[in-house]
């Protein structure tokens, strides 16, 4: 056991002596106890500097004992699980901790970068607006690289997290925030109502401020009547509490969200165990019962290690049995603080003198000073006289001018409290001010959210249970829950009693915002510079904006603003809250959506058989699609492509298309609702037929394309492209019931119900001869171009075959039920053996469609019509459709748009790449003179050069000319040809025969 | 953020994808292209109650009509969609 | 003549591996059985055909179809709640087929065959109710979702649906149809979200 914990009292607190535990701060160890927080058993350890300041890297220590801690933040952990910024003061210790301190170089005790404290005079308020301004070019070689390299805080650890996060949600009646004697109260009162509830915690153990300030509750101690209440909440099966957790954010609709340390505590998260859980919580009714926070009164070298707050010092003392100074001064301006002297004293601690700024003190504490020896001083702090090993002397300015010194090794501070009125202006509600506590409360909180206790500023241990019990039981019954409740608990009402007191006067630095170094003379200088309104005061002097979002400083900088601008503090208004409440780790949010898991994935039925053949897949959208079949000794992908395209072209291939989306179309209006929303009609198609389609948008660009087939009176079997396919299935359920909802039109996704692959080339017929049953006629005759019908497979499995071809092959597309596309790719392969069979990919399927001029994704672009695609002819004058008034504009048909056409190379050895711009020839690229672009592009076997289709303006009558690509992108420029975009079989022969 | 679907319950906005102004209706065939210019892209900017397509695609698929206040984010009725944007015939 | 086998393949094949899964040496919280063979049918009245829809299904299956999102048990059937005025029928495989439903709905009724376009999941045990709020955002609660409660639902951004069959050894039972083209994805999610539980992976051909 590493070192002795010389600031341990012997016995008392909540911590567990026997389960000791060994952890290390900047390589030095320690020990400390199950039950500390690293704080704790720093203190525990008499460790006072914990950190430097954020900008003048001064020295800092222990502030507060919670989530509002601006201080004390250490990287915690090592390697990949190193994290920055965390707060020594919620960091529950376990055995290995491993803590570094921050900002300082080489050393926590010796930091070269303390020397910014001589230069505080230009480090004030809008440092940076006012010194990084000249020379501009300065900004990005010299001024950026520097700041960069002296900001921030701690390191992150700059290594993937090995840790799994975890996302949940959960639903309860009453949602409750606090688990200290209002949420408790509140908790009893809605369980017992019959309510759903959840208790969320920050603290890992539960009770609040109960574990630190005691009380009596009931006629028992406030440690008795936890338990027992916590026996009663377990014993409810609706109720449950979650501890470790912070409720940070609310949302519309009654959706909170909160963050659960579910293995933080731990060295790391045992097997199959998440790291942390973001909750999403749905909850009818809020109550806020996360208390209030204890402010600092700004003076001269209130950051001085060993100033501490009052609240937090007694609980270091009550609940963790550790001593942060052996004689302690206490500086206060209202009766709580005076609670702290009682507890040190309790603690056998020495109580050096208590300087209180009101202008008397009850007769009970005048009695208590005389009779354990200490003096009480009216007046204020006005400086500190110390440095990184601590508090030694403490100036104090007495009410009527004089002086006064206490030596003490440590200063406990009450500037009252602050309710925590962040969960309840997050719907941009303002708080109002309250004059007898001198604070914030909560008003205009979000819909069904009620803050109780403390939070809602009554402090007293009486009215926070009686609160917190009223508000419960109402929670409950406005959800619906009117069960008995009983009687709320009773507790005394301590005095508070408090005098406002901000900013002393003084020499040296007065910090209100601890973490972002923000001193009270740089709130004046704002004032002085015009940045009045609170909301250019944060921005301008940063105060409120680091980690800690200003919890223990924002209120005292209005204060100040006020004080220096002469209007009321009221007047001066808050800034707006914003969630997140604290910190939320990134890997939270992103839960178990990360590396392959990152979005949902969708795989084609024959997936793991092009797996097996070593298939390379590309993403396209959420699918896995295979792009080619590398073979061994091909060199590249445009060797195995191009072997796939000539061995198609000279054969047979097939290639799954079961991306394609697929909508089963029923109801006897079903052709009349495919001629509303094609521009070509449907109705008129055969039973046994498929025809091409094309959509428009209701402003006449075109939407998407796809063959449709007919395969009974009244039902047609729709494709649409795989990027669409989603998109236009909302589309025509939005045709068919908003728009059109006196058609008999039913709609139905089939995409994952059939698997379907293309099968293209002059030997098709050939290898679908092996596949389907003797009896079908697969002839010219039996089954002609663009037919579509169900036949019969050997071993009697039905299919669908549609005579479509988007290769400008001899081509078939082969429909069968999904679970049998696995057993359909490895069965082509077997029966197309004789005849060469090659599967192809993408990569292949998109060659052929560019050298058989087929337009696509790139064409389909969203600013192009009918027209420019050159299937303007297809736009029926008969019937209207969506789209055909707006496709009709001037714009939209004038003789100059950019339409379709082929390019290629003058120069037969040259490389196409998409993207790039069509400027007439001879003339300099510009804006001016820019006449489309390069859409898609392939190296085309067939043609043994590079093809591509452009949009071009008046394009189709300028076929021949050689024009000029400029691709500046890549720095490339050279000539192509226009020509017709029909690569490839122009009369179509090949596929019709 | 949540909508009651009227036939599924109340859902979470991630089952639900937003269309837009649920206050024009298409006009009927013969209409003029002023009068389907104005359908297809002259939308009122309401600060306070307006009328939106939702579509509860997470779920039944089915078309909502949600009336929703843009101050305040506040839901006053979903109702099926259905035949919202249905041109009036002889209207 | 190449000889051909047509083997069904299910789109868990390759993902789901029986046996243990996550957390070991202590009873598994999560049990998670594929159920191999259905039949899965899209029924969908014919606009104003809604209540003869119903009343021809109620001749057919002995009980009324759900017109609200529910899962009814029939002798040989669960009908489960899609949407407005449509279910699914849901046997075990070759029971109630396009064919055979056909003849007795296909007048009010357009169907859809889904029976390969989704992959069936069921999963119970004492931490069912905990995984399933990993990935669906709705109330799962005993009172909020009893038996035969139904939700066309999503998650993980994939459209499923949802149903709570009878109780087994007093535990809720869900039942998940998901797309099969999502499956293996939405599966290793669902593994991801129980393994902290331990988990016992199966599948069957029974109901």
């Amino acid at each position: 056991m590493a070192g002795a914990q010389t600031h341990r009292l012997g016995n008392a607190g909540l911590i567990d002596r026997s389960a000791p535990l060994n952890f290390r701060f900047d390589g030095k160890a320690f020990s400390g106890f199950q039950g500390d927080t690293l704080a704790s058993a720093l203190i525990a350890n008499g460790v006072k500097l914990v950190g430097r300041s954020f900008k003048y890297h001064r020295p800092r220590g222990i502030l507060t004992s919670g989530s509002e801690e601006p201080n004390a933040l250490v990287e915690l952990r090592t390697g990949a699980r190193r994290e920055p910024n965390t707060k020594a003061t919620t960091a529950e210790l376990y055995e290995g901790l491993e803590a570094a301190s921050q900002n300082r170089w080489p050393s926590l005790r010796h930091d070269v970068m303390s020397v910014n404290q001589l230069f505080a005079p230009i480090f004030v308020a809008g440092f940076y607006y006012k010194t990084f301004m000249w020379p501009a070019k300065f900004w990005e070689a010299i001024y950026e690289p520097a700041i960069r390299r002296a900001a921030g805080l701690g390191r992150a650890a700059g290594i993937a997290d090995p840790d799994h996060y975890d996302k949940a949600w959960a639903h309860c009646d009453v949602l409750i925030a606090g688990s200290g004697p209002a949420g408790l109260a509140a908790a009893l009162s809605a369980g017992r109502s019959g309510a759903r509830v959840i208790l969320c915690e920050e603290d890992f153990t539960l009770g609040g401020r109960l574990l630190s300030d005691g009380g009596t509750i009931d006629g028992l101690p406030a440690a008795a009547w936890l338990s027992k209440t916590l026996d009663e909440l377990a014993a409810m099966p609706d109720v449950r509490i979650i501890p470790r957790t912070t409720l940070f954010g609310v949302y519309d609709g009654g959706t909170y969200g909160a963050i659960e340390r579910v293995n933080d505590h731990l060295p790391s998260p045992p097997e199959h165990q998440v790291r942390q859980r973001l909750w999403r919580i749905v909850a009818r009714r809020c109550v806020v019962a996360a208390g209030a926070i204890e402010r600092p009164i700004v003076f001269a070298g209130n950051d001085t290690p060993g100033v501490m707050m009052a609240s937090a010092m007694r609980t270091y003392v009550a609940r963790y049995a550790a001593t942060p100074a052996k004689r302690i001064a206490l500086f206060t301006n209202n009766e709580d603080g005076w609670r702290t002297v009682e507890t040190a004293l309790g603690a056998g601690l020495q109580i050096a003198a208590v300087i209180d700024a009101r202008p008397d003190v009850s007769p009970a504490h005048r009695s208590l000073a005389s009779k354990s020896g200490f003096p009480v001083l009216h007046g204020s702090v006005s400086g500190v006289d110390g440095g990184k090993d601590g508090v030694r002397k403490i100036a104090v300015s007495l009410t009527g001018g004089a002086r006064a010194e206490v030596e003490a090794d440590g200063l406990a501070v009450s500037g009252g409290w602050n309710p925590a009125v962040g969960l309840t202006s997050y719907h941009r509600g303002r708080p109002t001010w309250r004059d007898d506590i001198a604070a914030f409360v909560p008003d205009g909180a979000p819909p069904g959210m009620v803050a109780a206790g403390a939070a809602n500023g009554d402090f007293g241990l009486g009215a926070c249970l009686s609160q917190g019990f009223a508000a419960g039981a109402a929670a409950a019954r406005d959800a619906g829950h009117n069960g008995k409740a009983g009687i709320a608990p009773v507790a005394d009402d301590e005095v508070f009693s408090l005098t406002p007191l901000w900013h002393v006067a003084g020499k040296g630095k007065a910090f209100v915002d601890y973490q972002h170094d923000v001193t009270a003379s740089d709130i004046e200088l704002a004032q002085r510079e015009g940045f009045e309104s609170v909301e250019h005061l944060k921005r301008y002097t940063t105060l409120g904006m680091a980690t800690d979002q200003g919890k223990t400083s924002n209120v005292a900088g209005l204060a100040i603003m006020a004080a220096v601008s002469g209007r009321s503090i009221p007047e001066t208004g808050t800034t707006i809250y914003r969630p997140p409440y604290v910190p939320v780790a990134i890997g939270a949010f992103a839960g178990h959506h990360r590396d392959e898991t990152f979005h949902a994935t969708r795989l084609t039925p024959s997936h793991h058989w092009a797996v097996e053949q070593g298939a390379v897949f590309v993403d396209t959208g959420l699918w896995k699609r295979a792009q080619w079949y590398p073979r061994a000794g091909e060199k590249d992908w445009l060797e195995s492509v191009t072997r796939e395209v000539k061995a198609v072209r000279g054969g047979v291939g097939f290639c799954d298309v079961s991306t394609l989306g697929k909508i089963d179309v029923h109801g006897s209006d079903a052709g009349a609702f495919l001629d509303r929303v094609y521009i070509n009609t449907f109705s008129n198609l055969a039973v046994g037929k498929a025809r091409y389609g094309l959509m428009l948008r209701e402003d006449g660009i075109v939407y998407d394309d796809g063959t449709t087939s007919r395969l009974a009176e009244d039902h047609y079997f729709l494709t649409t492209t795989t990027a669409k396919a989603g998109l236009v299935m909302q589309h025509l359920e939005f045709c068919r019931q908003v728009l059109f909802p006196e058609l008999d039109v039913q709609l139905t996704s089939v995409s994952d119900q059939w698997a379907q692959f293309s099968i293209a080339g002059p030997k098709t017929r050939d290898l679908l001869k092996e596949i389907v049953d003797p009896a079908e006629d697969l002839s010219n005759e039996g089954f002609p171009f663009m037919g579509a019908r169900e036949v019969t497979l050997r071993g009697g499995l039905k299919a669908r075959l549609f005579r479509i071809s988007f290769s400008g092959e001899m081509a078939f597309e082969i429909s069968v039920p999904a679970r049998f596309g696995d057993a359909m790719a490895r069965n082509l392969m077997l029966a197309g053996a004789p005849f060469g069979v090659t599967p192809y990919g993408t990569e292949a399927l998109g060659v052929m469609r560019v050298e058989k001029g087929h337009i696509a994704g790139p064409e389909l672009s969203g600013t192009t019509t009918a027209a420019d695609l050159g299937l303007g002819k297809m736009m029926s004058t008969k019937k209207d459709y969506i789209g055909r008034v707006m496709a009709g504009r001037e714009a939209l048909v004038a003789p100059d748009r950019q339409v379709v056409v082929g390019i290629k190379p003058t120069d037969k050895a040259r490389r196409l790449r998409s993207g790039a711009h069509i400027i007439p020839k001879g003339q300099t690229p510009g804006p001016g003179n820019d006449q489309g672009y390069v859409t898609s592009v392939c190296f085309s076997p067939t043609s043994d050069q590079w093809i591509g289709l452009a949009l071009v303006e008046r394009g189709r009558e300028r076929i021949g000319e050689i024009v000029h690509a400029h691709d500046p992108l890549r720095g490339e420029d050279y000539d192509v040809e226009l020509c017709n975009p029909v690569f490839y079989d122009p009369d179509g022969g090949r596929q019709r025969g | 953020m949540r909508i009651v679907c009227p036939f599924c319950g109340e859902r979470e906005l991630g089952e639900f994808t937003y269309l837009g102004d649920a206050k024009p209706v298409r006009p009927e065939a013969g209409a003029s292209e002023d009068e389907v210019f104005d359908y297809v892209y002259l939308r009122d900017n309401v600060a306070g109650e307006t009328s939106e397509y939702w579509y509860h695609g997470g779920g039944c698929r089915t078309w909502l009509k949600v009336t929703r206040n843009t101050l305040t984010h506040e839901i006053s009725s979903v109702e099926p969609a259905a035949g919202a944007g249905a041109a009036k015939v002889g209207a | 003549m190449a000889e051909f086998s047509w083997a069904p393949r299910s789109s868990l094949e390759k993902a789901l591996v029986a046996g243990a899964h996550g957390t070991r040496g202590i009873e598994a919280g999560i049990s998670l059985t594929e159920i191999r063979n259905f039949d899965l049918i899209q029924v969908m009245a014919r606009r104003g055909q809604a209540a003869e829809l119903a009343k021809v299904a109620k001749a057919r299956f002995g009980v009324a179809a759900p017109n609200a999102p529910k899962a009814i048990q029939t002798s040989d059937a669960t009908l489960i709640w899609s949407g407005p005025d449509q279910f699914f029928v849901l046997s075990k495989g070759g029971k109630h087929t396009m064919q055979t439903l056909a003849t007795s709905l296909s007048g009010p009724a357009s169907l859809s065959d889904q029976s390969h376009a989704r992959v069936l999941i069921s999963i119970s045990d004492a931490k069912a109710r905990a995984m399933l709020a990993k990935l669906s955002s709705i109330d799962l609660h005993p009172d909020a979702f009893a038996v035969g409660a139904a939700a066309a639902t999503s998650m993980d951004h994939t459209s499923v649906t949802l149903w709570r069959g009878g109780d087994r050894d007093g535990l809720a039972v869900f039942n998940l149809l998901v797309f099969a083209t999502f499956a293996e994805s939405l599966w290793h999610m669902i593994l991801d979200s129980a393994a902290e539980y331990g988990v016992d992976i199966g599948h069957s051909k029974e109901f």
